[in-house]
């Protein structure tokens, strides 16, 4: 066995700061990635031109073309529409509706990033659920899981398998094809499906129904719903006399009571008055509110509650002015702050009424809460507004806003362009990077989206932690440290048969994906199995291979964006996660095990 | 119609001032009895309460908590007695314990050391040097427990509306003064103070009752909404949230409850 040298050491160190940094999380995961970028060089465990080597990568272009296809995409709006037929021939049952709505968006997923396909189908969940009355919590995990599930289809599906090629290049191994994946990741995806179809009783979180009965009453079955009904009341024309002004804000804060409109007597009507302002007598208020809460208010503050809307029909119907759920997406500039500060109110003049995060609703002094990935915040405004906010991209909103930015009309031009980018890839075999390229330009060129968008839409924590990590293998792999680690355990194990080597990989790679990011796990493991395969006499690029597939594998806690994402409207609690995740998990490194050794016949 | 708080140290004539307050508005004059409201209502023996409230925390308390749940039985039998107005308070902390409720007159009577030295040589019958370090270190344990509990000096004047040295004013003069202060409008009872007199006696209700079980927990309520603040999620978040619903069922005039994790406590929070 070889001599562990002193920049062994130094790498092995530099990865124990990573993953330790990956755990603690002081800093954000993109940028661990560009300190490694920065510290390696500097420690001369590579050369400054290996360590910016990642930005020029294949795998690093191609994510940007993936994004930037994926927002052409959806610019069109042809993922929405795809979603109704597909309704219609699932019918009514929802086993029928998880099954039809999971492959469409494995399918999607599989030339998307996960997270996009994931964030682009929420709002049509929703609306399925509410028109068929199927729980939400019964649709979101299991067609969560196969947008994850769809990254393992094709080659670009997912972060660890576009960067699999760049990993096993310096071995003079034999590159993998757009579809080499496509047999083990379709019968992921339906064993994925299978496992909800068949145990989605045991394993999926009983409906608000069941919930409610303990909680009583008073959580009814939806709160969010219930919060959102809307009252009309009037105060009394000695409303101000003898005694303290009422602000909007004291209504708020001591009957859980939202004031959304407001005319001023003889009538001058704001729609999303500020918190500050004062009410005065014979004013009309349109406010939401819980009935127990409204009646209070109404008798304690002497105002006369109406039986119906009158003077705000217009105002708070449905045509011009609504109450939405909006969901704080991944990497959302929100996620940390508080409603204080961000202050939709006074930018963008719009009420948030509730939050909803982890299956407990708030209600009272929202403004203090910080706000986190997948919190659902109710929000009434007109719609001219709400779409204003929308357009900040840092909040999905779940009820789907009349949009105007949409371009229908250029479905075809993307639609071309994607196909024109996977035939270059199947038939003319061109480097993955410069065919993706390709689609991506040519959607700028026909409009699909502006050439700005594409910029905004591509994702630097992405591109800087992928950037960032590969240096990090880069050295494990020239300083001998992956070698050396690889021939220790194998000592350590023993000669072991080259199925169950993969096995311990799978296992190996399910675990470093939960902790440190699956791009994290796939840069750190690929160099460690390859050598460990060669060592073992087994097909080292298998080895790979289970790598990028296993660092999918991320189910069992909601620390997967996708997951992230869905557990605030799908009402989950970590809890959740673990019970279906860990069937999904067990399943899918079996099915994983089991299809290469089918297929490729270890 | 006032609720005075009389903060002393011994020795200081605080007692026999509250007594005479209590005995020319009429008002009902307490100390102990807030104790044994406490001692009855949660099944604590006295003594450990008063050992609550006399000694700062020690390092062991820090981890069981004990201190805390204590200090929160004896507040909610305060603000049960402060609710019905009319009420001079002469036990330690009534000035922190009340925090927030506009009607409340605090006071601080004070003596001479000297003077103070003396009635405590004359009834004790030890030397003036045994009774100095007995004073200066008792006044010192009270210290540091305002502090390590509240992060308060009950020496510092500013927590006080009234502070009254009793050396040259005798405890008559003290008397008079602070009659008349509590008849001034600003410590009349309204409908306004008394609703956050209320809301004072909830949160402490709902602190007293969670404070057993749960370390950390502030609660602060507003018109009935309560809201509880915990430090992070952590495992106990789920179990909390149940206990926090089934309390907000059973205690009478509590409207909406709602647990607020890993949220910058408001002062007002008991």
């Amino acid at each position: 066995m070889e001599q562990l040298t002193p920049e062994m050491i130094l790498v092995m160190a530099m990865i124990g700061v990573a993953v330790f940094l990956f755990i603690v999380e002081w800093v954000r995961v993109d940028v661990v990635a560009i300190l490694m970028m920065v510290a390696l060089p500097l420690l001369h465990l590579v050369t400054p031109k290996e360590a910016f080597i990642g930005l020029s990568s294949n795998a690093v272009v191609s994510i940007i073309a993936v994004i930037i296809i994926g927002a052409g995409l959806d610019r069109t709006g042809i993922i929405n529409k795809m979603v109704k037929p597909i309704v219609r021939i699932a019918g009514n049952s929802p086993s029928r509706i998880v099954i039809a709505i999971s492959f469409t968006v494995a399918i999607i997923s599989s030339f998307m990033q996960n997270i996009g396909a994931a964030a682009l189908f929420l709002p049509a969940i929703q609306r399925v659920s509410k028109s068929l009355r199927i729980p939400i919590s019964r649709l979101l995990m299991p067609i969560g899981f196969s947008a994850i599930l769809g990254g393992t289809v094709t080659l670009v599906g997912s972060s660890p398998l576009i960067l699999l090629n760049d990993l096993i290049a310096p071995f003079n191994l034999k590159p993998f094809g757009l579809f080499d994946v496509t047999p083990i990741g379709l019968g992921l995806v339906i064993s994925g499906i299978a496992c909800f179809v068949l145990f989605g009783k045991f394993i999926l979180p009983k409906g608000p129904d069941a919930a409610s009965d303990q909680q009583g009453q008073e959580d009814g079955s939806s709160p969010l719903e219930e919060i959102g009904e809307a009252y009309e009341l009037k105060t009394p024309d000695d409303f101000t006399h003898y005694r303290d002004p009422v602000r909007i804000d004291d209504l708020r804060r001591r009957y859980l009571v939202n004031v959304v409109a407001i005319v001023e007597p003889p009538d001058f009507k704001i729609v999303n008055p500020p918190p500050d302002m004062e009410l005065r007598s014979g004013m009309d208020l349109a406010v939401y509110g819980v009935e127990r809460d409204v009646k209070r208010m109404a008798e304690q503050e002497g105002m006369f509650l109406k039986d119906s809307l009158q003077v705000f029909q217009n105002e708070v119907a449905e045509g011009t002015s609504g109450a939405v759920e909006a969901v704080v997406a991944p990497r959302s500039p929100l996620v940390g702050k508080t409603l204080r500060q961000i202050d939709l109110q006074d930018r963008f003049r719009v009420t948030p009424l509730a939050i909803y995060r982890h299956g407990e609703i708030y209600r009272a002094e929202i403004g203090d809460l910080a706000l986190g990935v997948g919190d659902a915040i109710l929000l009434h405004g007109t719609w001219k507004r709400l779409k204003a906010l929308q357009g900040e991209k840092s909040l999905l909103f779940t009820t789907p806003i009349d949009v105007d930015l949409m371009r229908p009309e250029k479905a075809v031009f993307a639609g071309f362009w994607l196909a024109t980018a996977l035939i270059m890839i199947m038939i003319f075999k061109i480097q993955l990077s410069v065919c993706l390229m390709t689609g991506a330009l040519g959607m700028v060129i026909t409009k699909v989206l502006t050439i700005d968008e594409a910029y905004q839409s591509v994702d630097w924590r992405t591109i800087f932690l992928l950037a960032g990590l590969i240096p990090l293998g880069i050295a494990t792999e020239k300083t001998g440290t992956a070698a050396w680690i690889a021939h220790a355990v194998l000592n350590t194990i023993g000669t072991v048969n080259p199925m169950v080597l993969l096995s311990i990989i799978g296992l190996l790679s399910t675990v470093f994906t939960l902790v440190v990011s699956n791009v994290g796990a796939t840069v750190l493991l690929v160099p460690l199995v390859v050598n460990m395969a060669i060592a073992a006499n087994a097909d080292p690029r298998m080895a790979a291979l289970v790598v990028g597939l296993a660092t999918n594998n991320s189910f069992i806690l909601p620390t997967h964006q996708v997951n992230a994402l869905y557990m605030g409207p799908g009402r989950y609690r970590s809890v959740d996660f673990m019970k279906a995740g860990a069937v999904v998990s067990v399943v899918f490194l079996a099915v994983l095990i089991g299809i290469i050794s089918l297929v490729y016949g270890i | 119609m006032a609720i005075i708080t009389i903060s002393r140290g011994s020795y200081s004539k605080g007692k026999e001032v509250a007594e005479k307050v209590a005995a020319r508005l009429g008002y009902e004059c307490i100390s102990r009895e807030v104790l044994l409201d406490a001692s009855d209502r949660f099944n604590i023996p006295e003594v450990r309460l008063i050992r609550a409230i006399h000694d700062a925390p020690s390092i062991l308390d820090r981890f069981s908590h004990g201190k805390q749940a204590f200090m929160a039985y004896i507040r909610y039998a305060l603000a049960c007695r402060a609710q019905k107005d009319n009420l001079v308070y002469h036990g330690l902390a009534g000035h922190v314990l009340l925090l927030g409720i506009p009607h409340v007159l605090k006071v601080r009577v004070i003596a001479n050391l000297e003077d103070r030295v003396k009635s405590e040589m004359s009834r004790e019958k030890i030397s003036e040097e045994e009774a100095r370090s007995l004073i200066l270190r008792d006044d010192q344990e009270r210290r540091k427990w305002t502090r390590s509990l509240y992060g308060l000096d009950p020496w510092d004047s500013a927590l006080y509306d009234l502070v009254l040295h009793i050396h040259k004013l005798t405890v008559d003069d003290a008397v008079a003064f602070i009659c008349e202060a509590a008849k001034l409008k600003q410590f009349e009872s309204t409908p306004e103070t008394r609703r956050k007199m209320d809301d004072l006696v909830t949160a402490c209700e709902v602190k007293a009752l969670l404070a057993d079980e749960y370390m950390d927990v502030r609660v602060a309520c507003e018109f009935g909404n309560v809201l509880i603040y915990t430090k992070s999620g952590g495992r106990l978040q789920h179990k909390l949230q149940e206990s926090a619903r089934k309390l907000g069922r059973e205690i009478k005039g509590i409207h909406h409850v709602e647990v607020h994790p890993g949220v910058p406590t408001p002062a007002q929070a008991v």
